[in-house]
């Protein structure tokens, strides 16, 4: 093993520490590509996101815009999803609502793991009291049932996609901070930590520099598989109509606004978004299983 | 064994009252947090145009005393049990509401729960000895997708298809305890299957891996060589073991019977404790929220304890002073 390092640091002609980065890096990406369902997920998510991005270009109307003799059309060449009930296009809907979607979950997720990674790395390392009372609070916010959590903070405020981010994020951290001390309760123990540890290093440094990279993996896991369930918490949200308000499009409300029509038979209007909200969760729990797999073999055989 | 353990788990049930007494201060807080005015809230559009009596019902509710009055008040009047009166829904005694409610949300999870794992142990174990056939990469694939859809649409979907369009089921469930369980039944087909199949997904996957690492144990083969048959050795060995975590999992799942399902019974105008806290959450209705929280979150933590207890009691590696799950 040694001399295989040796010889790819005399042949690669780059300096030592990028050459052992890449010899670690290709191992995880290959396993990746190997797991075909994993690299459709990840296939779909760019989709979304890439459509989500060209909205102003690839959309056919303005996704607020009421074409009256138009209400509760079928799909055709004109409006390929149809029209809703108040004469707007579906599609142009759809992608719009694939922004907002896409970009609440996102930032709800970043909110998640600020908050999860910070609270449970300092509950995990530093231990004592301070975990005690991170972890209790954690108990308790747990105990509750998410969706409860959620309408309760949501009626706190007037909802808009904003708040609904904000509630997302603020309701769901719990989750994270458990799984992150969990990891860094782990890595505390390692040798590494007492070797830096004893050559004076200071405990924020240790956490930063030493055990933060090494739980990267886990995190970065952990975001993926909670992006799926932020966008799905966001959709519930908004279909109950704590969320994203209309005229603003978001694929849960576009569910709430079609169930009316559904009954006469409109279908357009309630599979689309459904199955907008589908595929992305679905990718998402794909890649990141992929994800997990691929970072940890030796989960290799007994994940799904 | 004996006595660490029952020290251990009055230790883990007095550890409980602390956690109880914080969520209910969050969640008291949370809610008076939120705007608006339950004592508006409570009377028609006519009461409420009347100052006078509004700031009267206020007085009466007690709701102009400062916060942390209110709040040992409360904790006061449930120490003693009395859970206090909604403030809508009739002015019933919180207790009662709750209980009217409580068999109609359980019914339903808890049928779902049952045949959830009912469906979920063969299918994962069934994956897990043909590891990568075709019928395991089904089942994986179902798997994701079933968790994966979103409950609120294949319940729109369901209602539409087989209610509507084939009229085969009845749509929502108005007026259904009062009938006979010959038509009763009817009513709990599409929410049960809404509800049911996120969970054979969920407990099929952990079923499957769970299976699956157990197999992979030097004990399994060492069975084998001693001649016993491999179905013999899959069922006395493997599965015992591969309950072990499949029990934690269950356990963990056992308190969503209480609240998770807001949607689908909003959806189906199913009467029970989800739709009953999603209600009083848009009324303020202060006293249902903070029984209903509170009686969810002592169950969840109970539930915990509980699970806990019985793995160290499955699992002889176990011990009490060395692992458990939470903490």
């Amino acid at each position: 093993m040694a001399q295989e390092t040796a010889t790819r640091l005399s042949t690669s002609g780059r300096d030592s520490l990028s050459a052992l980065r890449s010899e670690q890096k290709y191992p995880v990406i290959r396993r990746f590509m190997q797991n075909r369902l994993a690299v459709a997920g990840l296939v779909v998510i760019v989709l979304f996101y890439a459509a989500a991005f060209l909205e102003p270009v690839i959309t056919t109307y303005p996704y607020d815009e009421l074409l009256p003799g138009m209400r509760n059309t079928e799909p055709s060449t004109d409006h390929v999803m149809g029209t809703d009930r108040s004469g707007r296009d579906v599609y142009s809907r759809l992608i719009k609502g694939g922004q907002v979607s896409l970009a609440a979950g996102f930032a709800a997720v970043l909110i998640v793991m600020t908050i999860g990674v910070t609270l449970g790395a300092a509950a995990g390392f530093f231990g004592g009291i301070v975990d005690s009372i991170i972890m209790r609070f954690t108990d308790i916010l747990l105990s509750i049932p998410l969706i409860l959590l959620l309408i309760t903070a949501a009626s706190l405020f007037q909802p808009s996609l904003r708040t609904t981010i904000f509630v997302i994020g603020v309701s769901s951290w719990p989750g994270a901070a458990r799984l992150i001390r969990g990891q860094f309760l782990q890595l505390k123990g390692q040798e590494f930590v007492t070797a830096a540890r004893s050559i004076g290093a200071s405990p924020y440094r240790i956490m930063l520099r030493h055990i933060f990279p090494n739980s990267l993996a886990i995190i970065i896991v952990e975001a993926t598989l909670w992006l799926s369930y932020a966008i799905l918490l966001e959709a519930s949200l908004s279909y109950l109509g704590l969320g994203v308000q209309i005229p603003t499009p978001s694929w849960g409300n576009m569910l709430q606004d079609g169930q009316r029509s559904l009954l006469f038979g409109a279908w357009w209007l309630t599979l689309f978004p459904g199955l907008a909200i589908f595929l992305t969760v679905l990718a998402f729990n794909l890649m990141g299983d992929g994800l997990r797999d691929a970072l940890d073999p030796r989960h290799r055989t007994r994940a799904s | 064994m004996g006595n660490g353990i029952s020290a251990y788990m009055v230790r883990r049930f007095l550890f409980l009252i602390p956690l109880l007494i914080g969520l209910s201060m969050v969640m008291f807080t949370l809610i008076h947090l939120a705007p608006g005015d339950p004592a508006l809230a409570m009377m028609s559009p006519a009461a409420a145009s009347n100052p006078q009596y509004l700031e009267q019902t206020r007085e009466n509710l007690g709701l102009n005393e400062p916060l942390p009055v209110q709040y040992l008040t409360w904790l006061g009047n449930l120490l003693t049990g009395d859970f206090g009166t909604a403030y809508t829904f009739n002015n019933k005694p919180v207790l009662d509401l709750i209980g009217e409610r409580f068999w109609g949300t359980v019914q339903l999870q808890g049928i779902s729960l049952f045949l959830g794992i009912l469906i979920a142990f063969p299918v994962g174990i069934l994956s897990a000895t043909r590891q990568y056939s075709a019928v395991d990469n089904g089942v994986t694939i179902g798997s994701f997708v079933g968790l994966a859809i979103p409950n609120f649409w294949l319940a729109l979907l369901l209602q539409v298809w087989l209610g509507v369009q084939l009229g085969w089921l009845p749509v929502i469930s108005t007026g259904q305890a009062n009938k006979p369980w010959s038509e009763r039944w009817q009513y709990f087909v599409l929410p049960v299957i809404v509800l049911t199949l996120p969970n054979i997904a969920y407990f099929a996957r952990f079923m499957r891996s769970s299976m699956l690492e157990v197999i992979r144990q030097d004990f399994m083969t060492t069975a084998r060589s001693k001649g016993l048959g491999p179905r013999a050795v899959l069922y006395r060995h493997g599965l015992r073991n591969a309950m072990i975590p499949m029990i934690t999992v269950i356990g963990l799942q056992m308190p969503r019977i209480l609240g998770g399902a807001v949607i689908i019974e909003q959806i189906f105008a199913w009467p029970g404790l989800g739709l009953l806290a999603f209600d009083a959450i848009g009324r303020r209705d202060y006293p249902v929220i903070l029984a209903l929280t509170m009686l969810t979150g002592a169950a969840v933590m109970v539930v915990n304890v509980l699970v806990d207890f019985v793995y160290v009691l499955v699992d002889p590696r176990v011990s009490v002073t060395g692992g458990s799950a939470s903490s």
